[in-house]
């Protein structure tokens, strides 16, 4: 129930936000009409934090009380976390290409992105290494709680090393209101997908664990 | 004060070993003098070159020392059963934490005050100034702080010597850069002023990760 | 390439890739449904059976 009301919410924002950014939003002056891929940069960057943000909860609980239902939303969050972090680097690149005429550029919130996005590996990998399921989701709670923890340092040293003063906006001249709005309903979109997808996952990884407890039910005699 | 004995006894056990048996500590340092000498040949086409690459020579070399350093304070100990021993012991897990930190703090500061001089003879560089050595204070400081944490982790985990590097690269990272730069700057014999920033990062990162690490260091060796 | 195109290509992988996602989700949904339905009713027999 909750989850077909959140399917039309986002449907209703998913197609306000493209009217938005195809037909309201002005072009900008400098970049044209690639600025628009902005209004997918952004947001996949927000849930790439958000995503990690929820696995730092959910890991910290974890740890605590041990309930598997809050490695599960970790895991969740996580795998759904790295396929947005993976699309921000993208749409990043994309980006890149017609505004500095490179695919890559080691600029502070790509190269930051990309740092996050190797954590998010990070926290897979030190599960399948645990020699056993429950090490493996202590583990990936520590690396999810070390690895939060470190993100806005690591903000802070990549945009320092490429000689921005940490404060600065993303656009000289500051941002128009329509594209503030814009960017506004382009993030609320995402994240309703962002809510949608997790639960979605979350119910499927529920059920992959119900089988793997019913299987080991009907083998009682190994 | 009980907590700072226990610190203490374990600091202890670990550095008498190593200068007994002196294994560790001279294969480290051979390694960390090598790899300073490959460098050279990668990088080192001319001394202008060497000026611009010198920084990062020095920081990745360091890096890989910690790693090797921190693969050993517990690789060793879980292989010959040292490690259940001293966790039936009453001792809290925050002083097993504090008293093998200090361990390889110590290991890698008496590696990196052999092998900055080795670097300056070397390169021809002004190393062995305050800034320069409050840099690599400070980040070894990092370095053992979250690899402590990680290389207890590793052990209880299969590929245990690639996981402690896999995990631990990317949250260095800030410090890396910073240290980097810092030394850059040092090097260059820039102002204190300007090395501020970095310096800062790197001490923000220490004293974040040594608290964080030693609350979680009891989940990453339980059994 | 033209920059527009850019601007579509960025949109098309990022809906491609989510959708395919959301899908991929609900596909192995069902066939996890199916496999739990299987093996409840295997249990069911079990039961019954003993």
């Amino acid at each position: 129930m909750k989850r077909t009301i959140l399917l039309w919410i986002s449907l209703a924002l998913m197609v306000t936000a493209l009217y938005l950014i195809f037909v309201i939003a002005p072009i900008e002056r400098t970049m044209g009409i690639v600025q628009k891929i902005f209004y997918l940069m952004v947001p996949m960057g927000w849930l790439a934090l958000l995503s990690f943000l929820v696995v730092f909860i959910g890991s910290i609980l974890y740890l605590k009380k041990r309930s598997l239902r809050w490695d599960i939303l970790s895991y969740s969050s996580a795998e759904v976390g790295v396929i947005f972090t993976t699309l921000a680097l993208v749409t990043g690149s994309i980006w890149a290409k017609p505004a500095w005429g490179v695919w890559w550029t080691w600029e502070p919130r790509l190269t930051a992105t990309l740092v996050l996005w190797l954590i998010y590996l990070t926290y897979f990998m030190v599960r399948s290494f645990a020699t056993e399921e429950s090490r493996g989701a202590t583990f990936a709670a520590i690396v999810g709680i070390i690895g939060f923890i470190d993100i806005p340092i690591i903000v802070l040293a990549t945009t320092l090393w490429r000689g921005l003063h940490p404060g600065a906006l993303i656009f000289q001249g500051g941002l128009d209101p329509t594209m503030l709005l814009t960017l506004i309903i382009s993030l609320l979109t995402f994240s309703t997908l962002y809510a949608l997808i997790l639960m979605q996952r979350i119910s499927l990884k529920n059920n992959e664990v119900e089988i793997k407890r019913m299987k080991e039910l009907s083998q009682p005699f190994n | 004060m009980k907590f700072w004995h226990q610190v203490i006894s374990i600091t202890w056990k670990d550095t008498f070993s190593e200068i007994r048996t002196r294994e560790v500590i001279s294969s480290v340092l051979v390694f960390t003098l090598l790899v300073i000498v490959i460098f050279n040949f990668a990088f080192g086409a001319n001394q202008e070159t060497l000026r611009l690459v010198a920084p990062g020579i020095l920081w990745v070399t360091f890096t890989f020392t910690g790693v090797l350093s921190l693969n050993r304070a517990f690789i060793p100990e879980k292989e010959q059963g040292c490690l259940e021993g001293l966790m039936a012991c009453p001792i809290s897990r925050e002083a097993i934490y504090v008293g093998k930190m200090l361990a390889s703090l110590l290991f890698m500061l008496i590696i990196e005050a052999i092998a900055l001089p080795v670097f300056a003879f070397l390169f021809n560089l002004p190393i062995l100034t305050l800034p320069m050595v409050t840099i690599t204070i400070l980040a070894t400081i990092g370095f053992v702080a979250v690899g402590t944490l990680f290389s207890a982790l590793a052990i209880n985990t299969r590929a245990r010597e690639m996981v402690l590097p896999i995990l631990f690269l990317p949250v260095m990272v800030p410090v890396i850069i910073s240290a980097v730069n810092a030394s850059k700057m040092a090097l260059s014999g820039k102002p204190w002023s300007e090395l501020a920033s970095w310096i800062q990062i790197i001490g923000v990162f220490d004293i974040i990760f040594l608290v964080v690490s030693c609350l979680i260091f009891t989940y990453a060796i339980e059994e | 390439m033209e920059n527009v195109s850019y601007v579509f290509v960025a949109f098309a992988i990022v809906w491609a890739v989510v959708f395919g996602y959301i899908l991929l989700l609900l596909n192995r949904q069902r066939r996890l449904q199916q496999e739990i339905d299987l093996l409840k009713q295997r249990l069911e027999d079990r039961k019954s059976g003993d």
